[in-house]
């Protein structure tokens, strides 16, 4: 008789809890209610691409040289170089060259390849088609930088979150100068650059630190 | 008690005053309430739905539909004209007339049931002694639609689905009918518009849900099962059951499950207010309300201000049922089918039988109270 009723108020425990926590997650959804959309509204408004941003590649045919570095890295050999060899100044003479952007998948390897820095990353996403073989873009729609989402006026290009000042969630009520959270990528080799002279002047080892960022002021 | 504004009474003797005999003026009388609770359902659907899109997107911080109409009004106007000029396509190998007869099935017993819904005294399309009995039996009737159109869609997820419903919707019936019980046992009546009655004596305080608490929750939970909507929407649960018995639905017969869902929302939180909230009665007593004033309560004025009021409120009530229906839909999670008719049968069924016993207990104890 006890052990029922034991099991009877443990039910009943079970209910009332249950019907706390149903409450508790209402509250919740109830306070959502009264925060501001966070939505990017996207025609109108466009978030900036950050500055690594991978999107459609873009290509200077006269830097090209034709080596077909980007072919060998590429997963899936993409880009077709078309060159014929020259015979009489025995030089490559590149005619022309193609990625098809619906089978890319912009990886960046041709980029971090190219010896000649021919091929460069644009912020441009918006690829959509009505035929997939218009993706296929060759040296001439390579060669078109796209519109900046902050040039465009007819866009109101907003922040990302990872830009926006320490505590600020909505870009779109954006304070004025106030700088984003952390410091910006130029400041952190400015320092790394003091810090690595103040290196040299104590101990004179350059192998510490690769030259990459020495060689970048 | 004052009977309050009769409209047919004024149409009938405004219409043989004309010269027409009283059965013609009563023939002339009966499709007009009809055609204005159709409308009505059909408004307070596209309310709804308006209502479940931009309350949505405030839920998840998003601004919801914006561009048609001001704040997106006609969004659910737009959705229905897009329904009804699409397609409709009746699968290779589905039964045709199963196929089409399953969503009528589904709506007709769905809008037959705003028969019994007062909005006032008199203001309500027929005052049915068995009203609130006929509800419960009309509702019994969509399970089978919704088997029937799950069935004949000749498709895995939509029999699955139909299977759900009918399951979820035969399991559900059985407490909301003894939470229905038990309010008619204090009222005595199975009048939709005796049970309002009986709950406007003292303003908000004699409302049923303080004597019936327990029931109100009873109710409600039903009522969300009933509606198929979250936590219980299992029957069509697009994440396992792409979208259940609606599947190889399209155009206006998809447009008819849609109608139909959001008339059964709207109703059951209509019901609600009627059995739990007071119907139509405002917090305060109108009776007491007029005295203050110094007004007759039988004075045209008064009589007019309480009609609208009492639409007002109910509308009022009912809508915030709506409300706190799609605040859980984003609240709680979708429960498992065996943790469905566990809650059924094994917590909510005992639960109202004993409910009904203790207001019965109640009832001899204390009949001043609980309506001997």
């Amino acid at each position: 008789m006890l052990g029922f009723l034991e099991k009877v108020t443990d039910y009943t425990k079970e209910a009332f809890d249950a019907a706390k926590y149903l409450i508790e997650g209402l509250s919740v959804t109830f306070d959502h209610m009264r925060r501001r959309p966070v939505t990017v509204q996207y025609p109108y408004e466009k978030l900036i691409p950050s500055e690594r941003y991978r999107g459609r590649i873009h290509y200077e045919f006269d830097k090209c040289i034709a080596c077909e570095v980007c072919v060998r890295v590429c997963p899936i050999n993409l880009p077709v170089v078309d060159w014929v060899m020259n015979k009489e100044t025995k030089k490559k003479e590149l005619r022309n060259y193609s990625i098809d952007f619906g089978a890319c998948i912009f990886c960046g390897n041709c980029v971090e390849y190219c010896p000649t820095n021919c091929l460069s990353m644009t912020e441009e996403y918006e690829l959509a088609a009505f035929d997939r073989h218009s993706l296929n873009y060759d040296n001439v729609a390579l060669g078109r930088l796209p519109t900046s989402v902050t040039s465009d006026p007819s866009v109101r290009p907003l922040k990302e979150l990872a830009y926006l000042p320490k505590g600020v969630m909505d870009p779109h009520e954006l304070p004025a100068n106030k700088k984003r959270a952390g410091k910006l990528p130029s400041q952190i080799i400015k320092e790394i650059q003091k810090e690595n002279t103040q290196d040299e002047l104590n101990n004179n080892s350059e192998d510490i630190f690769p030259n990459k960022i020495n060689s970048n002021n | 008690m004052n009977s309050g504004i009769d409209l047919e009474m004024s149409f009938t003797q405004g219409v043989q005053n004309l010269g027409l005999s009283h059965e013609l003026a009563h023939l002339l009388w009966i499709p007009l309430p009809m055609l204005l609770v159709l409308v009505s359902a059909v408004i307070g659907v596209l309310v709804t739905v308006w209502l479940e899109r931009k309350i949505s997107a405030a839920a998840q911080q998003r601004i919801g539909p914006e561009y048609a109409g001001a704040l997106g009004i006609l969004q659910p106007m737009a959705d229905g004209l897009k329904l009804l000029v699409k397609e409709d396509i009746i699968p290779a190998r589905a039964d045709n007339v199963l196929f089409t007869v399953g969503p009528i099935l589904v709506l007709v017993p769905v809008i037959l049931s705003w028969l019994i819904v007062p909005f006032g005294q008199n203001l309500l399309i027929s005052n049915v002694g068995i009203g609130i009995f006929l509800w419960i039996a009309l509702s019994s009737i969509q399970p089978i639609g919704l088997l029937m159109s799950g069935y004949s869609s000749n498709n895995k997820y939509s029999l699955l689905g139909g299977l759900r419903a009918a399951a979820q919707s035969i399991s559900y019936e059985i407490p909301l009918a003894l939470a229905v019980l038990a309010i008619v046992m204090m009222s005595n009546s199975l009048s939709t518009v005796d049970i309002v009655e009986q709950q406007n004596t003292a303003g908000f305080l004699s409302w049923n849900i303080w004597r019936q608490p327990v029931g109100f929750i009873i109710f409600w939970i039903c009522a969300l099962a009933e509606c198929e909507r979250l936590p219980f929407d299992l029957p069509e649960a697009e994440e396992e059951l792409v979208a259940g018995y609606q599947t190889e639905y399209a155009g206006m017969k998809f447009a008819l499950f849609y109608l139909a869902g959001y008339i059964n929302l709207v109703l059951s939180a209509l019901l609600v207010s009627v059995l739990y909230l007071g119907g139509w009665g405002f917090p305060i007593s109108i009776d007491w309300f007029s005295s203050l004033i110094g007004l007759s309560i039988d004075n045209p004025l008064v009589q007019i201000f309480a009609a609208s009021l009492g639409i007002v409120m109910t509308i009022l009530k009912a809508y915030l049922l709506v409300f706190l229906a799609i605040l859980l839909r984003w609240t709680t999670p979708r429960v498992r089918i065996d943790q469905l008719l566990d809650l059924g049968w094994k917590f909510l069924l005992p639960i109202s039988l004993v409910n009904l016993l203790v207001t019965a207990s109640l009832k001899l104890a204390f009949p001043m109270t609980f309506g001997g």
